[in-house]
């Protein structure tokens, strides 16, 4: 069974607002989720009944359950994103052996993640300045875009050796050209360059700039 | 009595900074320098007199930082952590400050004496950034010397300084780069832990240095204090510790520790640089833009390599045909004159042999070698290289390598020797040796001599590069088959991206002498004695059973006359002695009138691909042990077998 998108959408939101300590205000939201207000009170009515969400002392919060759900939801938009995105076969078996279950074990199977990195990895997607839709793997920039850098997926080493690169969570990012047939990008940080090879680039998520940021 | 006194200094910074300039700027020594990342991959050691001191200077390779994830990391920081050189001198790039820094501060909580080469400041001022170097050096509260390592300014004034270190003259108090008041906080309580609970490692490492390894969760750290005392216990503090940290950070406690100390890195570099004229669109931003363009990149990567083999041939052959006529017409004749009077026939002979083998080594090697080596410099001190590697790098990955190897393998065009160890710029065991299962394939100079000499000179430079793209196309396929035979996951492309800079004359002459007499300390005496050895085989007679038991392969199988089976033996030494000696034994060096056309061309192939010379499978055995050295020598002979036959009977059948 999934839920309906904007349900899990509104979930984020407020997973979001947790995050960042602050209240989660309804009459906001509906504006980001471009839907009604009736539509909005509907879905937070249906969370509450699901036991998705609470309502205590005029704050809205997730339940444990709501965690999980906003968790699953970021594992199958990273896992959609990070390197199923380009491979047809892979999809066709997606829909053979239908919605994987037991996430963890998928990670550790198929993607060769270890305890550490595992661990690793969900701390980076539990705690996310913003909805899991506004990180893009860096490969999806085009030149000259701006973006800041959200966190990187993958094993500890890949992620170690970034980071000490100088890629941490925040640092601003240029991506400077690409080579053809999905080849390496080259990016700026920090005042130097650094070729990125293509697998390592969908592995490294992003928030563009919007201009105002 | 000895009077001086005798230190040792370590050199250590990020890759491509100058490390190897500055270190041949004090020891006079001939390290490789060049412009891409990771050439120094064993670290040097040269020497220096100054002021009464005898000062051993070893030149660690370029890292990013003190992890232990690759063997360059692992070489500096056991070499500093364990043995404790007198002091450090930490080569940064003006340029790029801010990342240079990251590991200076690493090195910095390490706790040895330590100053800092500001290197390249005329290459920063260029790109309009003016570091203040006297407030850098009060922040950072080490003596800081700005340099620029190519014409050795600055040099004396880091001696002096590090002599002042060390003497005691200039104090060193022991910095402390602290961290966020977070961080801190968590990361006092654990260095209190440590020194109460680990005294013996305490001793060996500042204490506060492993409570911030063991919140980075380092592995080797890890290990080394769960095996001592208290270790377990320690351990389980730290992983309570490493949950408050992710709990506030939400960040995994690796992360949260790099990103403080590149923010620590970066209000520093803010405070000190200086952009005076904004950072405009340079010619070298223009080039670096054009030469890794995804479309004009290619051509220009064709043209660079094509006319880098042209041009060696041109100029191989003018020197060729200079110099062979030297040796075969003026000095031997000279030199059978002159003892042709005093000595016996036999010893006449042999001497005559030692002479023309390395009239033959400076002849026909040496005019096609050393081009290459200073086309090769030219690249290499641009920083053309890792563009190179950027745009190869999809095609490489089909072979399950990336970009990268296609360094090595270039280099492997000059010397199988260096591109050999070259391969440890890979990052993994397997890497490495897929790269130099693929770099030993490639044809190098003294290949070239054949290929060039030979097929080149009687059958045309297309036939020549017909050869060469054979060669690529099965290296390709070779190296597809190898990656899937080999176990393992690829690694994507990590690499630098250097600024270009417009090589320095003396740079590139330097380097190109140094390799050249690399080439003809190792070459030279194979060649000689090879030469007077096989004049003693023929003298007694010994070759011809030697040619009878090869006979069957030779000429039935791969249709070469008798007399080729010698020197395909002695090019196990030397490949090059193989065209030499074949021009020995016939007594002409017109090789149209030893072999046919298509002999030319099997000959060539045989020695392209049959084994890699007696110094490569030495590079071999030291990179990767005996079994994989002999299994990959083993293999390319039986596949130069099977390919020369076959090339033998395709090309017979289609020119009858």
């Amino acid at each position: 069974m999934s839920l309906d998108p904007d349900l899990v959408e509104l979930l984020e939101l407020i997973r979001v607002s947790e995050s960042q300590d602050e209240p989660f205000k309804l009459n906001q939201h509906p504006v980001k989720l471009g839907i009604s207000r009736n539509k909005a009170n509907e879905l937070l009515e249906t969370a509450i009944r699901s036991r998705l969400v609470k309502f205590n002392k005029n704050i809205f919060r997730l339940t444990e359950q709501g965690r999980q759900e906003v968790q699953k939801h970021r594992e199958e938009y990273i896992h959609d994103k990070y390197i199923h995105k380009n491979n047809f076969l892979n999809r066709l078996s997606k829909i053979f052996k239908g919605n994987i279950k037991d996430w963890r074990n998928h990670w550790r199977r198929e993607h060769g993640f270890d305890e550490n990195s595992l661990k690793e990895f969900y701390i980076n997607i539990r705690n996310l300045e913003n909805r899991i839709e506004e990180a893009t793997p860096l490969e999806d920039l085009k030149q000259e875009e701006k973006a800041k850098l959200a966190f990187i997926i993958g094993g500890r080493r890949l992620v170690k050796r970034l980071t000490e690169m100088g890629l941490t969570p925040g640092t601003e990012i240029t991506v400077l050209r690409s080579a053809p047939f999905l080849g390496p990008i080259e990016i700026s940080l920090r005042g130097f360059s650094l070729a990125l090879g293509r697998g390592v680039a969908s592995k490294v998520f992003v928030t563009r700039f919007n201009g105002e940021n | 009595m000895n009077q001086r006194k005798s230190i040792t200094i370590a050199l250590a910074g990020n890759a491509n900074v100058g490390k190897s300039v500055v270190f041949n700027q004090l020891t006079g020594l001939d390290q490789i320098i060049g412009n891409w990342p990771g050439k120094t991959v064993e670290r040097a050691e040269g020497r220096l007199f100054f002021e009464g001191y005898t000062i051993n200077v070893i030149d660690l390779p370029g890292i990013y930082s003190l992890s232990t994830f690759s063997i360059e990391e692992i070489v500096t920081r056991d070499y500093i952590a364990t043995e404790r050189p007198d002091a450090i001198i930490n080569i940064v790039d003006a340029s790029a400050l801010e990342r240079n820094l990251y590991l200076t501060i690493q090195l910095l909580e390490l706790q040895t004496p330590m100053i800092l080469a500001l290197n390249q400041i005329d290459f920063a001022s260029k790109r309009g950034i003016e570091i203040d170097f006297e407030k850098l050096s009060e922040i950072l509260e080490i003596p800081i010397v700005p340099t620029i390592a190519i014409t050795g300014i600055g040099t004396k004034e880091l001696l002096s300084k590090l002599i002042g270190v060390i003497e005691g003259k200039i104090a060193i108090p022991k910095t402390k780069i602290r961290y966020g008041k977070e961080i801190e906080k968590h990361l006092e309580k654990l260095e209190n832990i440590v020194k109460n609970k680990l005294k013996q490692l305490s001793k060996r490492y500042p204490s506060r240095w492993i409570a911030l390894k063991l919140l980075e969760r380092d592995e080797e750290i890890y290990h080394t204090v769960l095996e001592s005392m208290n270790g377990k216990q320690v351990i389980t503090l730290t992983n309570e510790i490493i949950d408050q940290i992710e709990k506030v950070h939400g960040e995994p406690s690796p992360i949260v520790i790099a990103s403080e100390r590149y923010s620590i890195a970066n209000l520093i570099a803010k405070e000190v640089t200086r952009v005076i004229s904004p950072p405009r669109i340079a010619f070298r931003d223009r080039l670096s833009a054009v030469t890794a363009d995804r479309i004009l990149g290619y051509p220009i990567l064709a043209i660079v390599m094509l006319s880098m083999f042209a041009l060696i041939f041109v100029v191989g052959d003018f020197l060729v045909s200079i110099l062979d006529n030297f040796f075969q017409e003026i000095l031997t004749p000279y030199v059978e004159y002159l003892l042709s009077s005093s000595t016996s026939p036999i010893i006449t002979g042999i001497i005559i042999a030692g002479i023309s083998g390395l009239g033959a080594g400076i002849a026909i090697a040496l005019p096609y070698i050393v081009p290459f080596y200073i086309i090769l410099a030219l690249l290499e001190d641009s920083g053309y290289l890792p563009r190179a590697a950027f745009l190869m790098d999809k095609l490489m990955h089909k072979i399950g390598l990336h970009g990268k190897a296609f360094i090595p393998m270039l280099l492997g065009y000059g010397c199988n020797v260096p591109a050999c160890i070259g391969c440890r710029i890979m990052e993994t065991d397997r890497e490495r040796f897929l790269a130099a299962f693929v770099t030993v394939l490639i044809p190098c100079a003294a290949v070239t001599v054949i290929i060039l000499g030979l097929v080149g000179r009687y059958l045309g430079l297309l036939t020549a590069i017909a050869l060469y793209l054979f060669n690529l196309i099965l290296i390709f396929l070779l190296g597809r088959l190898a990656y899937r035979a080999l176990p393992g996951e690829p690694i994507g492309l990590i690499m630098e991206m250097p600024p270009y800079r417009s090589p320095s004359i003396t740079v590139v002459a330097k380097k190109t002498w140094a390799r050249t007499k690399d080439f003809i300390y190792v070459a030279f005496p194979f060649i000689i004695i090879g030469s007077i050895f096989l004049e003693t085989l023929m003298m007694t007679g010994i070759i011809w059973s030697l040619v009878e038991f090869m006979a069957p392969v030779i000429t039935d199988w791969l249709g070469l006359p008798i007399l080729t089976g010698i020197p395909l033996i002695f090019g196990i030494l030397r490949k090059e002695l193989t065209l030499i000696l074949l021009s020995e034994l016939s007594g002409s060096t017109d090789f149209a009138q030893i072999l046919t056309p298509i002999q030319m061309i099997v000959f060539a192939l045989v020695t392209m691909i049959y084994i890699p010379c007696i110094s490569t499978i030495a590079a071999l055995i030291k990179e990767f042990g005996w079994k994989r050295a002999f299994g990959v020598s083993i293999f390319d002979i039986i596949l130069a077998l099977v390919i020369g036959g076959i090339a033998y009977r395709i090309l017979t059948f289609a020119t009858l």
